[in-house]
């Protein structure tokens, strides 16, 4: 009998609402779940491309700091123009 | 140098539709040879064997042999996969190279434009730019080979391997029960119908005489659909005109004969024992008392034991060598923790992945001495995949422990860490060592939730600028 156990990713990217304003910055984020809330800063950006020889990733990551205290980091795909909150 | 095989006996040509033919004899060989250990096999030497299988003494023996062989069996299981490509110019390339890869196998389109076995790949595409090169996928030929002999045992328990595509079937007794020679070889050729597609089975051929080296020789002369069956009286005569390229013996000593102007058994025959004894010690011997017919090898059964198999399907194809250590790691661990394991030592392990876009790759090794330590298990793997890493990022990787030895070394004698889990200090995984109670507690979780909720955080790709790359979790099941 063989075992085929499959690793499971951790810090897998959940899909969020996000509303942006005319220059595609995030202003209002909404969790699964939960109610909106005002993106009050965003602290830093980054970008990804990789993986170009297999399915490719580009994404453009913003760590933000929400009106009620709490730090997502989220992120623009930029394939699908869908927005991702994760951790790690 | 090598002539062309004559048409009319001894015909080791590959016959069928789509496949290379009037092949010379040295090219036969070449094909087939990679593998002579069948003929030269004995007790002694199989019982320490760094195969996995080991004869299982004379009484099972059987001097009546059938040898069922499929030329270019990994390429035809690869047609059969992809029947897109059977009309098209197909070469396969030989499995583990990394650097300077060459061709294995060619079809009949790919060998009319000149490509051959063993030429580099820049050499057969600018002889065939329209070649289409396929990667080898031993784990997919090594599981059809598994099902044609588990198969071929319900018609005889006397099956012994030769390699992937030639098997030998030991039929001494059979006649009673399937009736004459050739409605054996229907039965047995039936068999594998139910395994394999028509095409494969109908380009198999088959051959039996007594003894291994007579059914080998009468397969390879029989065309595909028409056995060929050689009576003891006659094994001589059929000897007399087969090429000395037949022989199972150092390609060294065929060469030599061949430039001595000795093409057939039947005029190698004509030398007296001694001399060729001096020109090529025990070779020739051998060589001499096949064509005579004076030496039959019985079919040995071989006993196969269940490999313990393990594998890990990564979310994502991995080729970071540290991830595919760690992996290995954890994967002997499982290993060694299965049932099926304890009680007994490992001497044989294998290490093998399923490549990103296709294709398989494997390593095998013999370990020095009998060992249940993970550490002594994984290292050898490690050193191998060292010097022939896989082609590419590896999509599942899987560990079989093939050949095992008595239990484990004395010393475990003294060691009381099994018998109580309070004797174990620290959790400390990384050998292996799972205390007692957390075991227990793990068995009792698997009962009353039917799986195990408990995982591990492994690394996959620490350094991974994709944050769902880096860790991932992995069932916990000692």
């Amino acid at each position: 009998m063989s075992h085929r156990p499959r690793l499971k990713p951790l810090a897998r990217p959940k899909v969020v609402t996000v509303r942006t304003d005319d220059h595609g910055e995030p202003l209002f984020v909404r969790l699964p779940g939960k109610t909106a809330r005002r993106v009050a800063v965003v602290r830093e950006r980054w970008r990804i491309d990789d993986e170009w020889w297999r399915q490719t990733i580009s994404r453009e990551y913003r760590t933000v700091v929400l009106d009620d205290g709490a730090v997502l980091t989220l992120y623009h795909d930029l394939l699908d123009d869908s927005w991702h909150v994760q951790r790690g | 140098m090598a002539k062309p095989v004559s048409s009319a006996q001894g015909v080791p040509t590959h016959q069928g539709r789509g496949w290379a033919q009037n092949r010379t004899s040295a090219d036969w060989l070449a094909s087939t040879s990679n593998d002579i250990e069948w003929a030269t096999r004995q007790e002694a030497r199989a019982s320490t064997s760094s195969s996995s299988r080991r004869s299982t003494g004379s009484s099972r023996q059987s001097r009546q042999a059938l040898c069922l062989w499929l030329p270019t069996f990994e390429l035809r299981l690869e047609l059969v996969r992809s029947p897109e490509l059977d009309s098209t110019s197909v070469a396969l390339l030989s499995p583990g190279e990394s650097t300077r890869r060459t061709v294995w196998q060619v079809s009949e389109r790919a060998h009319a434009s000149g490509v051959r076995p063993g030429q580099l790949v820049s050499q057969a595409v600018s002889l065939c730019t329209s070649l289409t090169l396929l990667e080898p996928d031993p784990a997919h030929y090594d599981a059809a080979v598994d099902t044609m002999l588990e198969v071929l045992t319900e018609i005889t328990p006397v099956v012994e391997p030769a390699g992937r595509g030639r098997v030998f079937l030991g039929m001494d007794g059979l006649e009673r029960l399937f009736g004459s020679p050739h409605r054996q070889i229907r039965r047995a050729l039936r068999s594998l119908f139910r395994v394999f597609p028509s095409p494969l089975v109908a380009a198999t051929r088959a051959g039996m005489a007594p003894g291994k080296f007579g059914a080998w020789v009468a397969a390879a002369s029989a065309r595909s659909g028409s056995p060929v069956v050689v009576p003891p009286e006659r094994l001589r005569d059929f000897f007399a005109r087969c090429p000395v390229g037949a022989l199972p013996v150092d390609p060294l000593v065929i060469s030599r004969l061949e430039r001595l102007g000795i093409q057939t058994l039947g005029e190698l025959r004509r030398f007296p024992e001694p001399s060729l004894v001096a020109q090529f010690g025990e070779d020739g011997k051998n060589a001499l008392a096949w064509a005579t017919a004076r030496r039959i090898d019985p079919v040995r059964p071989q006993y196969r034991p269940r490999p313990i198999r393990v594998s890990l399907e990564f979310p994502t194809p991995v080729g970071m060598v540290g991830t595919l250590h760690g992996a290995l790691d954890r994967l002997v661990e499982r290993a060694l923790a299965r049932p099926a394991r304890r009680g007994r030592s490992v001497t044989g392990v294998r290490m093998g992945a399923h490549l990103e876009g296709g294709g398989s790759w494997f390593v095998e090794t013999v370990l020095r001495e009998p060992t249940s330590d993970r550490e002594r298990i994984a290292s050898p793997l490690r050193s191998k995949m060292e010097i022939s890493p896989p082609p590419k990022a590896v999509e599942t990787l899987i560990v079989e422990l093939t050949d095992f030895g008595a239990a484990s070394t004395q010393t475990g004698l003294f060691d009381r860490t099994i018998e109580s889990g309070r004797a174990t200090s620290s959790l400390d995984f990384d050998q292996g060592e799972v205390p007692v109670t957390l075991r227990d507690a793990v068995k009792e979780l698997k009962l009353r939730l039917g799986h195990s909720p408990l995982y591990r955080v492994v690394e996959v790709d620490p350094w991974s600028r994709i944050p769902e790359r880096r860790h991932a979790l992995l069932s916990f099941d000692p």
